[in-house]
């Protein structure tokens, strides 16, 4: 396989590829390379926090109010320990291509919660269905007790319905607007009445509270229950269609070119398998074409990781992980809202830019960076006037710069270049960092990366 | 010439360069002048308390509710006979004397969420409760006057969602200095002065150097214009303090800049309310008597409209740790040289007509507050910007 498709391959489904992996997989034929990306992703590994602290916890507890404080307080750390723990697994992934499913569907499935427990079971619900059986996927969404409190279906009862879930199950997680009325929401809405999880976070069906009556839905009737609903959402082709279309904008290009998408759905209809739909894409002919290749605006997540793979770095500081990922606008586990991150020319405005281009100097070579310490609405500050009023600081990184020494040992200044960056570079551009090739190589190295050109992958 | 005078002049001069390729950020110069009137927003962050800031003392209702955290009658200032603010307000009681304070009472919107997160994004965009809007009300009000990155800037080191529009992004920026230092490394000149492809502007690659350009002419055009006025007005030392220092001198400096957003932080009292909530009103008052008379002396406060919210106000009914939980309606405060209504705007909420969760019934959507703004402060079309029209209200 051409090493530039495989370098494109690699971008798209994972964060980069190192020079001797490249040289292994340029040996092989397309069809082994893509097979062999789903054979290493078949293993799932869940991403786990240290939750021993609630086996103490009893149900009475909950109910008094300083111990439900108390436990809400820590929760709300392990999620962060949970967010941090995620990038370090996609600085370190071993299933390349299930780790960057799991991303995508976060930005699909989007949630939130400050329950560790549930925020625990929801991650790793991603990384079970990541590559699986879409419907599934779907219904198990519908279950779990993060959705279930982010988009309020526990409180979707028999005698008050609540529209959330329903709505947004329709709009963002399946068939797109206008494909739906105001009254399929309200009838798929009494179907997913009862829906509740225990206190460990097990999904629970409450008899009582679920309208088992007849609701009229898409055109059909019965006395349909949520996991019906989705049954039949899936029997449309729009459907399909939806998250076809997501995917080919997310891996291939935001530009949709309807021809490619279309014969998308047509595979992803028959069964809506995930992984089928992926090796399709990863296969065709289309996903190595010129026009695909080097034009996606890179994630700040995708920025971070795909640097990692270069000069392997470490933010010693968790803080200072969500600080750097704050300053590009994508933290881990914080999505801004249930229609999540907005992508491509979304992550760029005069602030992030300045941030993307400063960072590898930050991170590779103890360049400052500065920040004032806001603090979140959540934060009661008790000592205000103490607090410095801007931090000027260096984000504390080791930067392995053997480790890069030697994955790139081979590569001249002018190689490194076709390594690193995949875009066509902009003529001055180009000028400019000829006339710099003689610098070191972990000086031209940062350089490369502080260009606008390595933004795109 | 000096060795030092000819470096800077030669550096100056190798610095206008730039300037035809600066020139095409500013092309879009929108074809029609709007009002140059200034907005500042200020959100106190975490969910104010309003009923124990704007306190009805003379309700029963309030000290049944509020046994052991309601503000005694004789420690508010009194502003009716009703009426009195919290006592941490003080610095503010000039500035409401002398009319330059109006207090709109009751300000929510229809299905409110109790989610600090999607309140602020509800707040932020201007939105339905159940719609997610991925642009902000300011950011839109960019787009429609084409305006430049820095005709909106948020104090912080990153950018909310409401100054981002779909075509058009504010600025956000807690030093002009460290912003224009952070971009004139000789590597990024060198970047911006080798981009020379005008054709690749419909191509992601243009976007981001065009970005670019246009952040450093930002970042250029603050620092060079908020450099000639220094300020010497003592503001209070703390991180609210210094947010509103920089706007002010921006304003005070002429900057084109419209719309400014700050905020103030650990407003979400669950516990204890009281020690905390009087010490950050505190903050927030002196910092405001500061800046009022600081943009008063350089003769800039006729320009300028402030408008303090909070993304939601607290339950009625205290809770067991002296402390209230989150809960809806709100009071806002606008201030102004020139309001048409000043004092209260309306009649405090009812308390004794609750919704089924004991929170407060809204009166006014703070959309009619956002409409009003843009219509009859900054004369533009709120209906374009706001997606939806409002009626009006009468404070400006």
């Amino acid at each position: 396989m051409k090493s530039a498709h495989i370098q494109h391959l690699y971008n798209r489904v994972g964060f980069g590829i190192q020079p001797k992996e490249l040289a292994r997989l340029s040996k092989k034929s397309k069809k082994n390379v893509v097979n062999e990306l789903f054979t290493v992703s078949k293993k799932i590994t869940e991403l786990t926090v240290d939750t021993s602290f609630l086996k103490e916890l009893r149900l009475k507890d909950f109910k008094d109010k300083k111990k439900r404080r108390e436990f809400q307080k820590i929760s709300r750390k392990k999620v962060f320990e949970l967010s941090s723990a995620w990038f370090h697994r996609l600085n370190n992934p071993s299933e390349i291509l299930r780790e960057k499913m799991t991303l995508f569907w976060a930005n699909h499935f989007v949630c939130e919660n400050q329950n560790i427990l549930f925020v625990e079971s929801y991650h790793n619900m991603l990384r079970k269905n990541a590559l699986g059986n879409f419907k599934h996927f779907t219904k198990s969404v519908s279950k779990e007790a993060a959705m279930l409190t982010y988009l309020n279906n526990k409180q979707n009862k028999k005698q008050s319905p609540n529209e959330n879930f329903a709505r947004e199950l329709m709009e963002l997680f399946t068939l797109g607007q206008e494909h739906y009325t105001e009254t399929d929401i309200k009838e798929s809405a009494r179907a997913f009445t009862g829906y509740t999880h225990t206190i460990a976070g097990a999904f629970k069906f409450r008899e009582r509270l679920h309208d088992a009556n007849q609701k009229t839905f898409l055109g059909k009737s019965g006395n349909f229950t949520g996991d019906d609903i989705i049954d039949i959402i899936l029997e449309k082709k729009q459907c399909a269609r939806f998250i076809s279309e997501k995917i080919y904008s997310y891996f291939v290009n935001e530009n949709i070119n309807k021809k490619h998408v279309d014969e998308m759905a047509s595979v992803f209809y028959k069964d809506y398998d995930i992984e089928n739909l992926m090796r399709f894409v990863l296969l065709s002919k289309w996903f190595y074409a010129d026009e695909n290749i080097g034009t996606k605006i890179k994630s700040p997540i995708e920025f971070l990781v795909g640097i990692n793979t270069i000069v392997p770095y470490k933010i010693e500081k968790p803080k200072q992980i969500l600080l750097v990922q704050r300053l590009l606008g994508q933290i881990l586990l914080r999505p801004p809202n249930v229609a999540g991150w907005k992508t491509g020319r979304n992550w760029i405005d005069s602030n992030t830019i300045v941030t993307r281009l400063r960072l590898p100097s930050v991170l590779l070579n103890n360049a400052q960076i500065a920040y004032s310490e806001i603090g979140d609405e959540e934060t009661l500050i008790t000592d205000f006037n103490n607090r410095k009023l801007r931090k000027k600081a260096f984000i504390k990184v080791t930067a392995n710069w053997q480790a890069f020494e030697e994955n790139y040992k081979k590569e001249a200044n002018k190689d490194l270049l076709h390594q690193i960056i995949t875009t066509k570079l902009n003529n001055g551009t180009a000028e400019m960092l000829l006339r710099n090739e003689q610098l070191s190589k972990q000086n031209f190295v940062v350089q490369l990366m502080s260009l606008p050109e390595y933004q795109l992958c | 010439m000096k060795r030092r005078d000819f470096l800077k002049q030669t550096t100056f001069a190798s610095g206008m360069l730039f300037v035809p390729q600066f020139l095409k950020a500013f092309e879009q110069l929108p074809n029609k002048t709007f009002s140059n009137k200034k907005v500042v927003i200020i959100q106190l962050k975490g969910g104010n308390d309003g009923l124990n800031t704007v306190v009805p003392f003379n309700n029963d209702i309030y000290y049944q509710k509020r046994n052991n955290i309601a503000i005694n009658k004789n420690d508010v200032i009194k502003i009716s006979d009703e009426v009195g603010l919290h006592k941490s307000l003080q610095p503010l009681q000039d500035l409401y004397n002398k009319g330059f304070v109006s207090i709109i009472n009751n300000v929510g919107y229809p299905n409110p969420n109790l989610s600090h997160f999607r309140a602020t994004d509800i707040w932020q965009t201007a939105s339905d409760s159940n719609q997610y809007l991925q642009n902000g009300w300011v950011g839109r009000y960019l787009d429609y006057t084409k305006g430049y990155p820095y005709k909106a800037i948020e104090v912080d080191e990153s950018l909310s969602l409401m100054m981002k529009g779909k075509t058009q992004n504010g600025l956000a920026i807690t030093d002009p200095k460290m912003f224009y230092n952070s971009m004139k490394s000789p590597f990024f000149n060198n970047v911006v002065r080798n981009y020379n492809d005008a054709h690749l502007s419909e191509h992601n690659l243009g976007y981001l150097y065009n970005t670019m350009i246009d952040a450093k002419s930002s970042a250029k055009h603050i620092y060079e214009r908020s450099n000639t006025k220094g300020t010497s007005a003592e503001y209070p030392k703390n991180i609210f303090g210094k947010q509103l220092k920089t706007i002010s001198q921006f304003i005070n400096s002429g900057i084109e800049t419209q719309v400014y957003y700050a905020g103030l932080s650990g407003f979400d009292t669950h516990a204890n309310q009281q020690i905390t909530q009087e010490r950050l009103l505190k903050i927030y008052a002196e910092t405001m008597e500061v800046f009022i008379d600081d943009l008063q002396k350089n003769n800039t406060f006729d320009e300028v409209l402030i408008l303090t919210f909070s993304e939601f106000g607290r339950r009625v009914k205290q809770n067991e740790s002296k402390g209230t939980d989150h809960g809806t309606a709100n009071n806002v405060f606008v201030m102004g040289k020139n309001l048409k209504k000043q004092g209260l705007y309306n009649n405090l909420p009812n308390l004794g007509d609750l919704d089924k969760n004991g929170n407060l019934k809204y009166e006014i959507d703070f959309r009619e507050i956002y409409a009003t703004i843009l219509d009859k402060w900054l004369e533009v079309d709120d209906v374009a910007i706001l997606n939806k029209s409002f009626s009006k209200l009468g404070f400006v």
